[in-house]
C-alpha cells in the first residue's frame, strides 16, 4: 500500500501508484475537505484506513470512525450544514444502513459540498448481496458521480465537490470493487487548506424537516435536480468519444472494457461515457440515440442507464435498437470484464471476439477437480478456540446465528456454527425472533466492532422483551476483517487519540443483562466449554438474555507484534512418537497450519504458518500437541 | 522494448496466484511499482477483505498502454505466477497461447486436504493437466530460496526476481531491486534483495 505519508506529499505533478481508495484519501487533502466520517467495509476500507494516519497532519481537519454508517453520515451531514466541506464513505449495504438520514439531507440539502462515496461489490467479494446503490440517486434525489478508474476518482472528487457546492446538494460518489481496488499512475494536485470553526446559522425551517417544512422542501429538491441536469448536459464528465454507426452507452469500470474489447476486435463505434449518472444529461442521450440504429448499453448489475435510454426513446419518438439486459446480451450478475463486453460484441456486430473461449472454457471443464481453497479463519485465531467451545458445548444442535466479519467463516467445516445472517447486527435480533417460536438452544456470535456498530438494540430489545437467548461476542480487540480499524472498545479514535475504551460487558450490565461474564478463549478450552454450557442453562432457566464476552486479540495483530518486538513464545510441535494419528486436531479445528502427512497420517504443525495459540494442544486427546522449552 | 505485442494490443498480462497470506498482493504492487519507475503505463488488480483469510487468491498486473481495467480474461495472461501447485493449476485458464507458467513447487495443504475431505493432486498430473494449456513451465521450490535468503516470508521477493529472470517483462533487474530497497523497512532490505537475486537467477537458469 502506498503509505498515508507519501499520501500528504506537497507535490504536485508527482505521480504515484494509487488504488482508487488511495486516491480518494488524497482526494480529501486537494478538495480541502474538512470533516470525514465512515464506518469501514470492503471496498471501501483503504479509504478510512489511510485517512486515519493521515488525519493527525492535516490542520483544520477531522476524521472519524463512526459507530456505524448512519451515525456518520449524520456526523458528515452536519458539518456540511453547517457550512464546511465533508465526506461520509461506506460500502453498498453501508448505505442501506444509512438510508435514513440519506432522504433526509437531499431535502434539507448542505451549505459546504458534500460527498457520500459508496463502494458496490458487483460478484460479492466481501459482501452479502450485489445491491445496485445507483437506485438511491434515483430514489432520493440525490447527484450521482460515477468514476471509471483511479486517475477519475480524485479528479472526479474534485468536481463532486463543486457540483454539490452549486447545488447545495449532497453527491453520491458511486464506486464498484474494480475501481476501489484497482491500482493505477496518479498525478497528485494542490493540496487545499480548511476553514477552522465555523459559526452555525440556524435556520430551522430549512434543516428541520417537520411536515410543514418538508413538503416546501420536496419542490425544491426537484428543482435543483432540474438545475443539476442543466449541469450535466455541459459537463466534461459527460463526453462522447469516438465514431462509428454502432452506439454504444457506459459508465463506470466498465468504460474500461469497453475501450479494450472495441481495440481487441478493432470494431468502430461511438462511445457515450457518462461519468454524472444522475440526473442523466437527457438531451445529450436523446441526440445519441437519434444518430445509431443500434445502442448497447454496458452497464454492471441492473440496467439502470439502459431503462433511461428507453424511457428517453420512447418520449422522443427515435427508433433506435436499445441493446442491453432486457434481451439477456447482457447479465444481471457479477462483475464484467473485457470478454464479456466482447462476447456482447460478437452478438450485434459481425465480427468475432480474438480468442476461442469456448474451447478455453471446454478444456477448463476437462481438468481434474482440485481441492477447494475458501478462506477461514487464520491461524491462530481467537475465534477458532470459542467455537470450538461452542459447538462442544452444545454438541452442534443450538442454533447459531451468526453476524457480518471474519467469524462468519465459521460456516464452513467443521466449526459449522453460522446457521442465519441478515445485516450487521442481526445476530442478537434473529436470535430474539427464533426463540420466540422455536424450543432450540439459540447461541448467537457477534464481533466487538459489529457489537457496538448494531448490537446494542438488539440486547436492548432481548432484555426488556425477556428473550431466553445467549449472545458471545467475540472480542478481538479491533475491526479485523476490513483491515483493523479501532472502535469503540479499542481505546483509539480515527484521529489517533488514546481515549477511554468502552466496556462490552459494562454496557450489556448497563442495559440490563443479568447474565454477563468475560472469558480469554486461549485460557482453558475446558473451562471454556463450561462457560458455554453454564450460559445455555442459565439462559433457559431464567428466559433472559445471557451475555459472554470472549476476549483475545486478533492473530493478524499478535503476529504482526511479535515481529516488531522479535519475542516470539515457543514453537509447537508433534511428538511423533505420542501421535497415534487420530486426526482429531485435523478434523475439530481446520487449522490452515496443521497438514496430514500423507505417509504417516500422523498431523504436522507448519512452524511458517503457526501463530502460537496452542489451542490445538488441548484438541489432542493423546496429549501430542507440545510446546518446545523456552 | 521487449516483446510488447500481443494480438494488436501492446500490453504485458500477468496473473499472479496463491494462498492469501503468501504476500501475493505486495508482489503485484512492487512489479507495478517497478512498471512506473519505467514510466510505463500499469493497472494492478486486487481483491482485498473475505477473498483474504487463507483462501485463494488471485491478482493481476497490466503493463503497456493499452491497459485501461484491471482484469485479465482466460487466454490472455502472457505470464501466470503461482505461489503453489494446485493454486497455480485454479488458474491456468488464463494463460493465453505460448504464454509462460512461473510456479513454486512448494505444497501448501488445504484443509480440505487436512481433513481428508479432497485429495491434493499428484505433481505429475498438475503438470500435464497445465500443459493442456502451455509447454512453457518454469518450476522451482521458491519457499527453499525464500529460506535461504532468511526468511520464508520473502517468497514473494524470490518470485519478483523470477518474473524479471524470465525476460518476459520490460523491467530491469536494477529498477527491480531499487524499487524493493525503497519499499520496505531498511531491516529486512538484505533479505528481500538476496531474495529477489536468488529468484531471478533460478528463472534465469530455466528459461
Amino acid at each position: 500500500m502506498a503509505k498515508p505519508k507519501e499520501l500528504l506529499e506537497d507535490k504536485p505533478g508527482k505521480e504515484i501508484l494509487l488504488l482508487a481508495n488511495e486516491a480518494i484519501a488524497r482526494g480529501v487533502l486537494e478538495a480541502g475537505v474538512r470533516l470525514v466520517a465512515l464506518y469501514p467495509g470492503t471496498p471501501s476500507s483503504e479509504i478510512g484506513n489511510n485517512l486515519t494516519f493521515m488525519a493527525p497532519h492535516i490542520p483544520n481537519f477531522y476524521f472519524e470512525f463512526s459507530t456505524n454508517e448512519k451515525v456518520a453520515l449524520e456526523v458528515a451531514g452536519a458539518a456540511a450544514v453547517a457550512g464546511v466541506r465533508s465526506m461520509m464513505v461506506c460500502k453498498g449495504p453501508g448505505l442501506n444502513v444509512a438510508a435514513d438520514p440519506f432522504f433526509s439531507l437531499a431535502y434539507v440539502g448542505v451549505r459546504g459540498g458534500m460527498v457520500i462515496v459508496v463502494a458496490d461489490d458487483p460478484s460479492m467479494w466481501s459482501s452479502q448481496n450485489e445491491n445496485d446503490s445507483r437506485y438511491y440517486a434515483l430514489m432520493g434525489n440525490m447527484p450521482m458521480i460515477e468514476p471509471a478508474d483511479p486517475i477519475e476518482a480524485k479528479s472526479m472528487l474534485l468536481e463532486a465537490y463543486k457540483f454539490s457546492e452549486k447545488l447545495e446538494l449532497p453527491v453520491l460518489f458511486r464506486t464498484t470493487t474494480r475501481v476501489n481496488h484497482t491500482r493505477a499512475p496518479v498525478k497528485f494536485g494542490k493540496i487545499s487548506s480548511r476553514p477552522d470553526k465555523v459559526e452555525f446559522e440556524k435556520e430551522p425551517f430549512r434543516f428541520v424537516p417537520i411536515p410543514s417544512v418538508a413538503r416546501k422542501r420536496h419542490p425544491w429538491l426537484l428543482g435543483q435536480i432540474q438545475k443539476a441536469r442543466e449541469l450535466s448536459e455541459k459537463s466534461p464528465m459527460n463526453f462522447v468519444e469516438g465514431k462509428g454507426d454502432l452506439g454504444i452507452i457506459t459508465s463506470g469500470v466498465s468504460y474500461n472494457y469497453v475501450v479494450e474489447a472495441l481495440s481487441i476486435m478493432e470494431i468502430k463505434a461511438e462511445v457515450l461515457k457518462l461519468g454524472i449518472t444522475h440526473p442523466v444529461p437527457e438531451k445529450m442521450i436523446t441526440d445519441f440515440l437519434r444518430r445509431h440504429k443500434q445502442v448497447l448499453i454496458v452497464e454492471e448489475l441492473e440496467p439502470f442507464l439502459e431503462t433511461h435510454a428507453r424511457r428517453l426513446a420512447q418520449l422522443n419518438n427515435i427508433t433506435v435498437d436499445i441493446l442491453g439486459k432486457e434481451q439477456n446480451i447482457f447479465s444481471r450478475t457479477y462483475e464484467y470484464s473485457p470478454r464479456i463486453v466482447m462476447d456482447a460484441l460478437k452478438k450485434v456486430t459481425t465480427r468475432n471476439t480474438p480468442i476461442n473461449w469456448d474451447e478455453i472454457d471446454k478444456k477448463t471443464q476437462e481438468l481434474p477437480e482440485l481441492p477447494p481453497r475458501p478462506p477461514l479463519l487464520c491461524a491462530g485465531c481467537p475465534h477458532r478456540a470459542t467455537y470450538f467451545a461452542i459447538r462442544t458445548a452444545t454438541r452442534g444442535k443450538a442454533i447459531y446465528p451468526s453476524d457480518i466479519g471474519c467469524y462468519t467463516l465459521s460456516i464452513a467445516p467443521p466449526l459449522e456454527t453460522a446457521d442465519i445472517l441478515f445485516d450487521m447486527g442481526s445476530s442478537i435480533t434473529t436470535a430474539c425472533g427464533l426463540a420466540e417460536v422455536t424450543d432450540q438452544d439459540i447461541v448467537a456470535t457477534i464481533g466487538d466492532s459489529t457489537f457496538f456498530a448494531s448490537g446494542l438494540p438488539g440486547i436492548a430489545n432481548a432484555v426488556y422483551n425477556q428473550h431466553r437467548i445467549c449472545v458471545v461476542v467475540l472480542d478481538n480487540r479491533t475491526t479485523a476483517m476490513t483491515g483493523h480499524q479501532p472502535h469503540p472498545g479499542t481505546g483509539v479514535t480515527g484521529m489517533q487519540k488514546e481515549v477511554p475504551p468502552l466496556d462490552i460487558a459494562e454496557a450489556c450490565k448497563g442495559l440490563g443483562v443479568k447474565y454477563v461474564k468475560t472469558v480469554e478463549p486461549f485460557e482453558s478450552i475446558a473451562g471454556l466449554v463450561a462457560e458455554v454450557r453454564e450460559m445455555v442453562k442459565w439462559a433457559k432457566e431464567n428466559h433472559s438474555p445471557a451475555v459472554l464476552v470472549s476476549i483475545e486479540p486478533c492473530a493478524l495483530l499478535t503476529a504482526a507484534e511479535r515481529r516488531r518486538t522479535g519475542e516470539f513464545p515457543p514453537k509447537y510441535y508433534v511428538d511423533l512418537e505420542i501421535c497415534n494419528a487420530c486426526k482429531r486436531c485435523l478434523n475439530r479445528l481446520s487449522c490452515p497450519a496443521m497438514y496430514m502427512n500423507p505417509e504417516t497420517e500422523q498431523a504436522v504443525i507448519d512452524e511458517t504458518l503457526c501463530n502460537l495459540c496452542g489451542t490445538c494442544v488441548s484438541v489432542c486427546p493423546q496429549g501430542a500437541i507440545k510446546q518446545e522449552d523456552a | 522494448m521487449p516483446n510488447m505485442s500481443s494480438n494488436n494490443s501492446n500490453t504485458i498480462n500477468i496473473a499472479i496466484t496463491g494462498v492469501g497470506g503468501q504476500g501475493v498482493l505486495t508482489l503485484a504492487e512492487i512489479l507495478a511499482k517497478a512498471a512506473l519507475h519505467c514510466s510505463l503505463n500499469v493497472r494492478v488488480g486486487e481483491i482485498h477483505g473475505m477473498a483474504q483469510r487463507g483462501g485463494h487468491v488471485v491478482c493481476t498486473v497490466r503493463i503497456g498502454e493499452n491497459a485501461k481495467g484491471p482484469i485479465v480474461d482466460p487466454g490472455s495472461a502472457h505470464l501466470l505466477v503461482g505461489f503453489e501447485p494446485i493454486e497455480t493449476l485454479r488458474e491456468i485458464q488464463l494463460i493465453r497461447q505460448g504464454g509462460c507458467v512461473l510456479m513454486s513447487s512448494h505444497v501448501q495443504y488445504p484443509v480440505a486436504v487436512s481433513m481428508g475431505q479432497a485429495d491434493y493432486l499428484d505433481h505429475d498430473e498438475i503438470i500435464k493437466s497445465m500443459n493442456k494449456y502451455t509447454d512453457k513451465i518454469i518450476e522451482f521450490d521458491a519457499l527453499e530460496l525464500a529460506a535461504k535468503a532468511g526468511s520464508t516470508r520473502a517468497l514473494n521477493m524470490v518470485m519478483l526476481g523470477a518474473i524479471i529472470g524470465t525476460g518476459l517483462t520490460p523491467i530491469t533487474e536494477k529498477v527491480a531491486i531499487d524499487v524493493v530497497r525503497e519499499a520496505f523497512p531498511k531491516k529486512f532490505e538484505k533479505i528481500n534483495t538476496t531474495a529477489t537475486k536468488l529468484g531471478l537467477e533460478q528463472a534465469k537458469s530455466c528459461s
